[in-house]
C-alpha cells in the first residue's frame, strides 16, 4: 500500500472514530437525560426535601454526585437568614462540603475551581484546612479563588503571607487581589496597612491594599500615600492608583503628590491628578488646572475640566475665563464643562 | 512516451503534490487547533451564575461603554436599546451611533425615550465623519445617542470611541442580541490581567429558529433551514477551535465584530477602526497586535468560550455568498495592510502562527482547494495522475473535513452541553458530514469570488437584507 493509499485509510478511520465518540455521546445523553431542563426539574424538586417542607420526601441514592453539590451550593448562594442556614446544614449532612474537598484533588483545573469557590459557604474547620492547602495549588486561579473564599470567613494566613503565596503585584495582578484586601482589612486593618509600609511587597500590591484601605476613612494614612506617590519614580504603574486614592481619601494632605502628579510626563498620571485635585477640592490648585485644560490628552482636559467644576465658585470663575479667553484646546473643554455641568 | 506527455505527468504530480500537501498543512493546523482548544475548555472556569460574576465583579469592574452603530434600524432601534439598557453589569453606558440614516431611526429613538440635544465634552483623537448632535435625557444617564453623518460601520464605531468616557469599549453589530450578563462573562480577562489584556471576544451563537422575546433568546432551537444549520457548524468550528485555540496560542487575529470587548486608550492609540476596507474588525485586532508587539510591551488578546452574543444568519444561498465573499475580501484586505508582519520575527507567534494561519486558511486555502476540486479529477479523467493521489486528495478533502467538525461537536458536548436537545447534536452530527458534500465547495467559489473582488479593489459592502429575528 503507497504512503497516499494510507493517507487515505488513517483519514477514513479518524473520521469513522469521531464519527462513533460523537454517537457514545449522543447515547449517553440518551442514557443520563441530562439537560438543563432535566437540572430546572430536579431543583425544584430538591428544595422543598432540603428544606424539610416534605418530611417524608426521600432523596435518591444517586443524587450523592456533584449535581446535587452543585445545586446545594447554588441554593445556598441564592438565600440569606435562616433558609441558608437550613440549606448548608442539609448540604453538609449529605457530605457536600466532603464532596467539594475530594474535587479539589481534581486533575481539572476547572473543578478545583468551582470546589474553592464554593467551599466558601462551608466555614467548617475541614473545609478551611484544605483551602489553605489550595493557596499552594499549580493554577493562579484556584490559589485566587481559595484566598478569596477564606477571605469570606475571615480565615485567611496573615496578608504579607497571602502576598507571597499568590504572588501579588508580581505574578497576580488581578483586581480581585483589591477585593480580598479589602475583606481581610475589614477584621484586621493593621496587616493591609503593614503591606504599605513594608518596602518587600511590590508595588501593584501596594497600590491594591491602598485601594483595598481608600473607603475606610482612615486619614492616618493619607501621609503615608501621599509620600509613596512623592517618592514614586515618574514611570511607576502604580502611580495612578495612589493619586486615585488620595482622591477618594479627599484629604487636603495629599495636595503636594497631587501638585506633583500635575507635572507628570505621562497623561495616565496626570489625569489621575486633576481627578484627584477635584475631588479633594484643592482649589489652590487651580491655576494648574486651568492649564491643564490645554493638555494635549482630552482625558487630562475632561478631569481638569471636571475637577474645576467640583470647586464651587472658584472653579467656575476659573473655567469662565479659559471659556473666555483661553486659547484651543482648553476653550472648548471649559466650555463644553460648563455647558455639561449646567454652569452658567 | 512523447515529451509533452512527461512533461505534463511531472507537473500533474507537482499540482496534485501542492494540493495535498497544502491540505495537509491546513489538516495539520486544525488538528492543532483542537488539541488546544480542548485543553483551553478543559482549563476555562465554570461557567458561574450571573448573581454570582455580580458578586464577585461588582466593586472591581472597569466601566464599558456599549457601542452601537444603527444605519436605518427605525423599526428594531427602539427594542435593541431596551435590551441593551436591560444588561446586567455595574458601570455602563450605552451609545448609539446613527449613521446617517435615511429613515427615521434618530426620530424614533429621541421620541421614544423622550432625549433632548446635549452638549458633552468628547475627544476627537479618532478620525471620522462629522457629528451632528448629543442626544440624552437625565431619565436614562446611561443612554447617549450620537448622530453622524454616514460613514459605515467603522466610521461610526470611531465616533462611538471618541464619545465614550469608559475605560473598557464594546463594539457589536446593529442586529447582535447580547445575552444579560454578556458583559459580566467577557470582563473577566480584563479583571484578571487589567495590566496585560488589551481586547477580548466572545462567542457569536445562531438565534435563527430560535424563541426571542423583547430582545432575549428565551428558547434555544434550530433552524429549519439548511443553510443556517450548518452556519452553525461553521460557527462552532470558528469559534469553539479555532477563535479558542488561537487565543490559547495568544495569535488570535480576529475578533468579531458583532461582539468584541477592547481597552479604548488602546484602540485610540492605533487610530480606531480602519476605512476602506470591510475587515475592519480583523484590521484593528491586528493594529493592537502590531502596536505591542513593536513597543516590546506584554499584552493579551483574548477569547472566552462563554456564549455572549446571538445573531441572524443569512438563509438565502445569494445573500450568504455575498457575505462570504466579503468576509474573503476583508481578510485580504488585512492581509495585505499588515503582510509585513508575516514571518518577522519581531512579530513573534503573531507573525508565525496568527499570519501563517492567515495565509494557508485564508489566503491561499480557497485557491488550492479549488484548484484541486478541478485539476486532481481531470488529470486522473486523463490518465496522467494515478489513482492513489485522487483517493488521498478525497481523503484530505472529505474525510477530515468530516473529522474536524465532528471533533469541534464531539468539543462541545463533552465540554459545554449548549444544546438542550439530543435531536439537535443529531441533526448537527449529519450537518457535519453533510456539509461536505456540496455546501463546502460552494463556500470555496464564494470565498474565490471575495479574491477576484479584492484584486479589483472592489469596495462597499453589497446589500445584506436581513430576515429579522423569528418573533413570537
Amino acid at each position: 500500500m503507497s504512503s497516499l493509499a494510507a493517507l487515505w485509510f488513517l483519514s477514513l478511520g479518524i473520521a469513522a472514530v469521531a464519527l462513533l465518540i460523537m454517537l457514545g455521546l449522543l447515547l449517553a445523553r440518551l442514557v443520563l437525560g441530562w439537560t438543563g431542563r432535566a437540572r430546572d426539574v430536579e431543583k425544584k424538586r430538591l428544595v422543598p426535601l432540603l428544606l424539610g417542607s416534605r418530611p417524608h420526601g426521600k432523596l435518591r441514592g444517586g443524587e450523592r454526585g456533584d449535581l446535587l453539590a452543585t445545586i446545594l451550593v447554588e441554593l445556598i448562594q441564592l438565600v440569606r437568614g435562616s433558609d441558608r442556614d437550613r440549606f448548608v446544614e442539609a448540604a453538609t449532612r449529605l457530605g457536600v462540603p466532603e464532596r467539594l474537598r475530594h474535587n479539589l484533588n481534581s486533575g481539572s483545573p476547572r473543578v478545583r475551581l468551582a470546589a474553592a469557590e464554593a467551599l466558601a459557604e462551608f466555614a467548617d474547620e475541614q473545609s478551611v484546612e484544605r483551602l489553605h492547602a489550595a493557596l499552594g495549588d499549580r493554577s493562579s486561579d484556584v490559589r485566587l479563588s481559595a484566598a478569596l473564599s477564606l477571605a469570606s470567613v475571615d480565615r485567611t494566613p496573615p496578608a504579607r503571607e497571602l502576598v507571597d503565596m499568590l504572588g501579588i503585584g508580581t505574578t497576580e495582578n488581578s483586581l480581585l487581589t483589591v477585593g480580598l484586601f479589602r475583606d481581610i482589612a475589614a477584621s484586621r486593618p493593621d496587616e493591609i496597612k503593614a503591606l504599605i509600609l513594608d518596602d518587600s511587597v511590590p508595588a501593584n500590591a501596594k497600590a491594591a491594599a491602598i485601594e483595598a484601605l481608600s473607603a475606610s476613612a482612615d486619614y492616618a494614612l493619607v501621609p503615608l500615600i501621599a509620600s509613596l506617590a512623592l517618592s514614586s519614580d515618574s514611570e511607576d504603574p502604580a502611580l495612578p492608583r495612589y493619586l486615585r486614592a488620595l482622591g477618594a481619601f479627599a484629604h487636603p494632605a495629599g495636595e503636594k503628590a497631587v501638585k506633583r502628579g500635575l507635572g507628570n510626563p505621562r497623561w495616565d498620571v496626570r489625569a489621575a491628578a486633576a481627578e484627584a485635585a477635584g475631588k479633594i477640592g484643592l482649589t489652590s490648585l487651580g491655576a494648574l488646572l486651568r492649564e491643564a485644560l490645554a493638555d494635549p490628552t482630552w482625558w487630562v482636559r475632561f478631569r481638569a475640566g471636571e475637577a474645576l467644576a467640583r470647586m464651587g465658585a472658584d472653579g467656575a470663575a476659573l473655567l469662565r475665563q479659559a471659556a473666555a479667553n483661553a486659547p484651543e484646546p482648553g476653550r472648548t473643554a471649559a466650555r463644553l464643562t460648563m455647558a455639561e455641568r449646567g454652569i452658567g | 512516451m512523447s515529451g509533452w506527455q512527461t512533461w505534463g505527468l511531472w507537473a500533474a504530480e507537482w499540482i496534485a503534490l501542492l494540493v495535498i500537501f497544502t491540505g495537509l498543512l491546513q489538516t495539520f493546523f486544525y488538528v492543532v487547533q483542537l488539541g488546544f482548544a480542548g485543553v483551553a475548555l478543559g482549563r476555562r472556569p465554570p461557567i458561574a451564575r450571573a448573581s454570582l460574576l455580580w458578586r464577585r465583579y461588582a466593586d472591581e469592574a472597569p466601566g464599558i461603554a456599549v457601542l452601537a452603530p444603527a444605519f436605518n434600524e427605525e423599526v428594531t432601534i427602539v427594542e435593541s436599546v431596551n435590551s441593551l439598557l436591560a444588561l446586567h453589569y455595574p458601570d455602563f453606558e450605552v451609545i448609539v451611533i446613527n449613521d446617517g440614516s435615511k429613515d427615521r431611526t434618530l426620530e424614533t429613538v429621541i421620541g421614544h425615550f423622550g432625549l433632548s440635544k446635549v452638549e458633552r465634552f468628547h475627544d476627537a483623537a479618532v478620525k471620522h465623519n462629522p457629528i451632528r448632535g448629543l442626544y440624552a435625557s437625565p431619565r436614562l444617564p446611561r443612554l447617549l445617542v450620537v448622530d453622524k453623518e454616514n460613514g459605515g460601520k467603522s466610521d461610526a464605531l470611531n465616533a462611538g470611541i471618541n464619545v465614550a468616557r469608559s475605560p473598557l469599549f464594546c463594539s457589536i453589530d446593529a442586529d447582535s442580541l447580547l445575552e444579560p450578563d454578556a458583559l459580566l462573562r467577557a470582563v473577566r480577562p480584563f479583571v484578571e490581567e487589567p495590566l496585560k489584556t488589551v481586547a477580548v471576544g466572545g462567542t457569536i451563537r445562531i438565534a435563527n429558529g430560535s424563541r426571542i422575546e423583547a430582545g432575549q433568546v428565551l428558547d434555544i432551537r434550530m433552524p429549519r433551514n439548511f443553510l443556517a444549520l450548518v452556519q452553525i457548524v461553521e460557527y462552532l468550528r470558528a469559534f469553539l477551535m479555532a477563535r479558542l485555540a488561537l487565543s490559547a496560542m495568544q495569535a488570535l487575529t480576529v475578533i468579531s465584530g458583532a461582539f468584541g470587548l477592547f481597552q479604548r486608550q488602546a484602540a485610540m492609540e492605533v487610530g480606531g477602526y480602519s476605512h476602506g476596507t470591510v475587515g475592519e474588525d480583523m484590521d484593528l485586532v491586528m493594529k493592537l497586535h502590531g502596536l505591542f508587539r513593536e513597543r516590546r510591551q506584554p499584552y493579551r488578546i483574548d477569547f472566552i468560550p462563554d456564549p455572549v452574543c446571538w445573531t441572524e444568519v443569512p438563509e438565502s444561498l445569494v445573500i450568504l455568498g455575498r457575505q462570504r465573499a466579503r468576509w474573503q475580501r476583508g481578510a485580504l484586505e488585512v492581509f495585505s495592510r499588515h503582510k509585513k508582519m508575516l514571518f518577522n520575527p519581531r512579530y513573534g507567534r503573531i507573525g508565525f502562527l496568527g499570519m501563517g494561519h492567515v495565509l494557508i486558511v485564508d489566503v491561499l486555502g480557497p485557491i488550492v482547494e479549488v484548484l484541486g476540486y478541478f485539476l486532481v479529477p481531470l488529470l486522473w479523467g486523463l490518465g496522467l495522475l494515478a489513482a492513489d493521489y485522487l483517493l488521498a486528495f478525497l481523503a484530505i478533502t472529505f474525510t477530515f473535513g468530516i473529522f474536524v467538525s465532528t471533533a469541534t461537536l464531539i468539543l462541545e458536548e463533552a465540554e459545554l452541553r449548549r444544546f438542550p436537545k439530543k435531536r439537535d447534536l443529531a441533526i448537527l452530527t449529519a450537518v457535519a458530514v453533510l456539509e461536505n458534500f456540496g455546501y463546502r465547495q460552494l463556500a470555496n467559489f464564494w470565498r474565490l469570488r471575495g479574491w477576484w473582488q479584492f484584486l479589483r479593489k472592489q469596495q462597499g459592502w453589497g446589500t445584506m437584507t436581513r430576515k429579522g429575528f423569528a418573533r413570537p
